[in-house]
């Protein structure tokens, strides 16, 4: 059958520049097309090589040079000074008209007598654009619109739209919803009975602390550039669409409707496909990522031997009977989660439902060789996707 | 517990299906109002405002220029000069129905691009033949103090055909979208993206050996 192949958008699929339409199309053919799933993998590389290249600052000794190379401030320009430091104190500033450019670089007469009190409105303008600077930023804030009730951020009520800053806290009561534009990344919508700080955004990482509530996160940026940081795991996109709940007890569900989420604590990591669904737990961290089509006794055993003390045995052998060739995505995550024989017994089923790849073999992936186990992982992968 | 996480999975098998869309038209103005002032207090002749100005803009441009040239940091630094001082003296030019860092983005691209026309003349062959060769080469200090691959990726990068080379660094330093990159570049949507598509693959290619160590970082 004819296939239309998709090589010279997938730049911009992985960028988020597609309609909702094409990114489906393409999606789905990634599924199906080994030829441009491999050829989506090398441009992901390429996005990653590029994304690790690191801002350079500008030398120190650069305004230097071109405040040099400038004509000398004048009168008038000293007076409009002035507005800049209207600026930075918030108030309104008043509108001159715009230079004509065939007046060129500053037309003013230079006016001695003024130069003393240009000076000093220079220093005054000075300290107040340091404080431009080095006080909260509105550049390093996210926008945010209300979408209804009253949100607000840091307990000030926000009306049409608000500022979100670092550190700054937006919470929606129980009539509330807003919508934070993540920087230009993406977006993540607010429920109702939510709290969520902005704990960084620059160039490399944007971070938000979700303590309770839930949140729709889209992100359209290259992976790991936007984390969720909740009670008892870090959530991090690599390229998608997810919910995040997190209740009272600080236990949150993960569930990815699109591309994949890495949940992460420092012991343990768990990677959750679109389709696919985790449960955290303070203190125990991320448990093991399942299909939410599983049967509903196969999600319960899960639950009881990520989180539960006793029955492990009963609860494995439910597992491993209810198992689906989807639910490798279980089985895969339990074989480094289970002890040897518990292991033996998932590694039977893993192969049993979909055999191992040449080159990883049996004693390999039971003392988990993480080469062996990525190797299968690709292998797997392709069940995942099917719907 | 257990059948909280039931309820809890259903609720949110709902909300996942419920479809997120952003609307543009709510984009908020705030930080657009803010330059919008700013730009207004330069186009006055306002001195602080330009060295606010070159300050919020300053690194992304050298970033841009620095490795556009290759990591010649006195190339770069020209340039970023040039940048700024085109920037203050076009500055009533400026009108707010274009996007300021568009408008800034264009700047830089030209300078970039005419400099390497004007040093095409004199440099070596290989840019003639379509390779571009980098400028710097890699000093001890530069492998030891910031990592083979760093030095490798910005070498990689340096070969790529400039408009190739330019594209990849609005996209990864300016944080642009394919539109506006697109107006920066003064090309199609459609013509950025095949040069992101080139210029990904290209780096893919050439920098193959450094997948592990990039996904383990991970």
């Amino acid at each position: 059958m004819f296939r239309q192949h998709v090589t010279t958008q997938l730049s911009a699929f992985a960028h988020g520049e597609l309609s909702h339409d094409d990114s489906q199309r393409i999606a789905a053919h990634l599924r199906d097309c080994e030829r441009c799933r491999q050829a989506y993998e090398e441009i992901i590389l390429g996005v990653r090589l590029a994304e690790s290249l690191a801002l350079r600052t500008a030398p120190a000794a650069l305004w230097e040079k071109i405040e040099s190379a400038l004509p000398p401030p004048t009168s008038a320009a000293s007076s409009a000074t002035s507005s800049v430091a209207s600026l930075s104190a918030g108030a309104t500033s008043h509108h001159t008209a715009p230079l004509e450019p065939e007046h060129g670089w500053l037309p003013f007469a230079l006016n001695h007598q003024l130069l003393a009190g240009a000076a000093a409105m220079l220093v005054i303008t000075l300290g107040l654009g340091a404080w431009w600077f080095n006080g909260p930023s509105t550049r390093a804030a996210w926008e945010v619109a209300r979408l209804s009730g009253a949100p607000t951020i840091d307990a000030d009520r926000i009306n049409a739209t608000g500022q979100l800053g670092i550190g700054e806290w937006l919470e929606t009561d129980e009539a509330s919803r807003a919508k934070i534009k993540v920087a230009d990344i993406g977006q993540v919508e607010i429920d109702p009975g939510t709290r969520v700080r902005l704990v960084e955004t620059k160039a490399s990482e944007h971070r938000l602390e979700l303590a309770r509530g839930r949140m729709h996160a889209t992100i359209w940026a290259p992976p790991r550039l936007f984390f969720v940081d909740t009670p008892s795991a870090v959530a991090a996109d690599l390229g998608c669409a997810y919910t995040l709940e997190v209740d009272e007890r600080g236990r949150s569900l993960l569930h990815v409707t699109s591309g994949w989420v890495a949940l992460e604590t420092p012991v343990r990591e768990s990677f959750v496909p679109a389709g696919g669904a985790c449960l955290t737990e303070p203190g125990t961290g991320p448990g093991t990522p399942f299909f939410v089509d599983a049967s509903e006794t196969f999600r319960r055993a899960l639950s009881r031997l990520d989180f539960e003390h006793g029955g492990a045995a009963e609860s494995l052998d439910i597992i491993l009977a209810e198992s689906r060739t989807r639910d490798t995505l279980t089985l895969w995550h339990l074989l480094s989660r289970t002890d040897d024989a518990a292991r033996r017994r998932v590694y039977e089923r893993l192969a049993q439902l979909d055999a191992p790849p040449a080159g990883v073999t049996r004693d390999g992936a039971l003392r988990l060789d993480q080469t062996m186990l990525d190797a299968w992982k690709d292998q797997l992968e392709l069940s995942w996707w099917r719907e | 517990m257990i059948a909280e996480t039931e309820e809890w999975t259903k609720s949110l098998v709902a909300a996942g299906k419920r479809e997120i869309v952003m609307s543009e038209r709510e984009t908020l103005m705030t930080e657009r109002e803010a330059d919008e002032r700013l730009i207004e207090s330069c186009q006055r002749g306002d001195r602080e405002a330009f060295r606010i100005l070159f300050e919020t803009h300053k690194d992304k441009v050298y970033s841009v220029t620095l490795y556009f040239f290759g990591g010649d940091e006195a190339l770069a630094a020209d340039a970023t000069q040039q940048v700024f001082l085109k920037l203050f003296t076009r500055i009533g030019q400026f009108r707010h129905d274009a996007e300021f860092t568009t408008w800034l983005h264009r700047l830089a691209v030209n300078v970039c691009l005419d400099e390497h026309r004007r040093r095409r003349r004199f440099i070596p062959f290989g840019e003639a033949f379509g390779v571009d060769e980098p400028r710097v080469k890699k000093s001890p200090e530069e492998i030891v103090g910031r990592g083979e691959a760093e030095v490798s990726i910005r070498d990689a990068i340096a070969t790529l055909k400039p408009k190739l080379r330019v594209a990849i660094l609005l996209k990864y330093f300016e944080e642009l979208s394919y539109e506006e990159i697109a107006s920066a570049m003064n090309c199609s949507k459609g013509t950025v993206a095949s040069r992101l598509n080139r210029g990904h693959k290209i780096l893919a290619r050439r920098l193959g050996h450094l997948r592990a160590s990039l996904f383990r970082g991970e």
